[in-house]
């Protein structure tokens, strides 16, 4: 169509009544772009803070595969991406001024010919949200570490996976990602992130823990190059170091690096290789091997075990089994069921270990537990159950 | 969603928000119709001709910009169902235009020849 002349928009403010003295010398004239109704375009609604990274010039990544709900990560959070609907018609144009920009500009001319570049009724609005993480997890334990003399790995067909892989795989920001990694004590081998088979993790601690008991080294001072030079005909150095680091703190002492053991890992990981091979136990014959197998000097105690395992005050005698919280479901309304479905009514303190990880950024385990359960007085304690029946 | 390349800034938008829906006048395609003439009073208000419409507004400071994201690739349409994929990020609008009042309808004794 043939652009609009300030003749003819003279004329249509006449036809309108409207009085040119009352208005902006400069029109916009508007017409459709070339794409326009391509539906190319569309609008993302941003979240404090996100606008200003984009000006920075960082990117934000829409993540997710087919049978997942799409998530926005910027570097270091992630969003539940949602499409709002408005029953008006937005439409997004170039270089079209605002009243103040035109004001400034004293040599505006006095037509301006803004092509609108698309138009939606919807846009994306964005929900900050926990990182999926639980798929990392999933992933790493497709194919555990076993050490270098095992067989598996020569022969492997699993995937293994890098940091990219991961990137492209798992619904999160890179900065939670690589948090996670670390948490879950994952290990770079090869280029690929590994997680260590249990046993061999176990084989590994063992090594350094007698060690430490036959050196008579203090716990929180456990010096790295003699762990390196005593066990290093035994397993790789990578592997000694990777598993000081996991239950450890590394620090530096006069120009030599020394680990301080961590206590509660160490005693909690002697409790998971106890537990993991039944199905429950007597709970003061359990207490009486467990601190019979942790390194001398070490003190264990039940705490240690939160989101690891669960003691049924209710047996007689009273029992104590295997329950991971890492087992357990990601999404919040599942977790609840499934923790019901283990044991009909909890208290707080015991529930809290394995609710904690649902907890949004500034969500107590109170509030989730308003939301999710029903409580009740038993015996005098306050107890939760289910809100629906479960079944 | 990665920014458009290049050092420079990102190009900012402006948001028109209008009632009911868009349609060309003429059948065919909407790419290259007008819309109509965008004008503001000495005070700041954005008037909108339409066709035989007068539409009054309001210029809004979005307290949550929106980012213009432009599909790569082409091959489908960006779907509520299936946002994957790469997209960047064409523009920033941190400005709207509101246009809710009712149009005006804009009554004429005026041959149409304009």
């Amino acid at each position: 169509a043939a652009m609009r002349s300030r003749a003819e928009v003279d004329a249509t403010l006449q036809t309108a009544k409207l009085n040119p003295a009352e208005l902006l010398p400069a029109v916009h004239c508007l017409s459709f772009g070339p794409q326009a109704g391509g539906g190319e375009c569309c609008l993302l609604q941003l979240e404090p803070g996100l606008c200003a990274e984009l000006e920075a010039g960082r990117s934000l990544v829409i993540r997710g595969e087919k049978d997942e709900h799409a998530v926005l990560c910027s570097k270091d959070k992630t969003y539940d991406m949602k499409i709002a609907d408005t029953s008006n018609m937005l439409l997004f144009v170039p270089g079209c001024k605002t009243p103040e920009e035109l004001k400034a500009d004293q040599g505006s001319c006095s037509i301006i010919h803004s092509q609108i570049a698309g138009f939606s009724k919807n846009y994306w609005e964005l929900r900050r949200c926990r990182p999926k993480l639980k798929k990392l997890r999933k992933l790493l334990m497709e194919d555990p570490y076993e050490g270098p003399d095992s067989r598996k790995d020569q022969a492997s067909t699993f995937s293994k996976y890098t940091t990219e892989d991961l990137l492209n795989l798992i619904q999160a920001s890179e900065e939670e990602i690589l948090h996670q990694l670390q948490v879950i004590d994952a290990c770079k081998i090869e280029g690929y992130w590994r997680i260590l088979d249990f046993d061999y993790e176990m084989k590994l601690l063992n090594h350094v823990t007698q060690l430490i008991d036959s050196e008579s080294w203090p716990l929180s001072k456990v010096p790295l190059c003699a762990c390196l030079e005593e066990l290093g005909s035994l397993e790789p150095r990578e592997m000694i170091e990777h598993i000081l680091l996991s239950y450890g703190r590394k620090y530096v002492d006069d120009g030599e690096v020394f680990f301080e053991m961590h206590e509660d890992k160490i005693c909690r990981a002697v409790a998971q290789m106890l537990l993991q091979n039944a199905v429950k136990f007597n709970l003061s014959e359990f207490e009486e091997v467990w601190q019979q197998s942790v390194p001398e000097g070490m003190t264990t105690r039940l705490d240690q075990l939160q989101g690891l395992a669960l003691v049924d005050k209710s047996s007689r005698p009273e029992t104590i089994f295997l329950l991971k919280v890492e087992d357990l479901p990601e999404d919040n309304q599942e977790r609840f069921n499934s923790l019901f479905g283990i044991r009909e009514k909890w208290t707080e303190v015991d529930i809290t270990p394995y609710i904690q990880d649902l907890c949004a950024e500034k969500q107590t385990v109170g509030a989730l537990l308003t939301k999710y359960a029903r409580s009740s007085m038993l015996n005098g304690v306050k107890v939760y159950n289910s809100r629906r029946p479960i079944s | 969603v990665s920014r458009s390349g290049g050092t420079g800034a990102l190009a900012q938008w402006v948001l028109l928000e209008l009632q009911g829906e868009v349609e060309p006048r003429q059948s065919g395609d909407l790419a290259g119709s007008l819309l109509g003439d965008l004008h503001y009073t000495c005070e700041g208000v954005p008037v909108l001709i339409v066709g035989h419409h007068i539409l009054y507004g309001k210029v809004v400071q979005l307290e949550k910009p929106f980012a213009v994201l432009v599909k790569q690739g082409g091959a489908s349409q960006p779907s509520p169902t299936a946002p994957q994929g790469h997209y960047t990020v064409t523009a920033l609008i941190k400005t709207k235009l509101l246009f809710k009042t009712r149009p005006k309808p804009i009554i004429t004794h005026v041959p149409k020849k304009v």
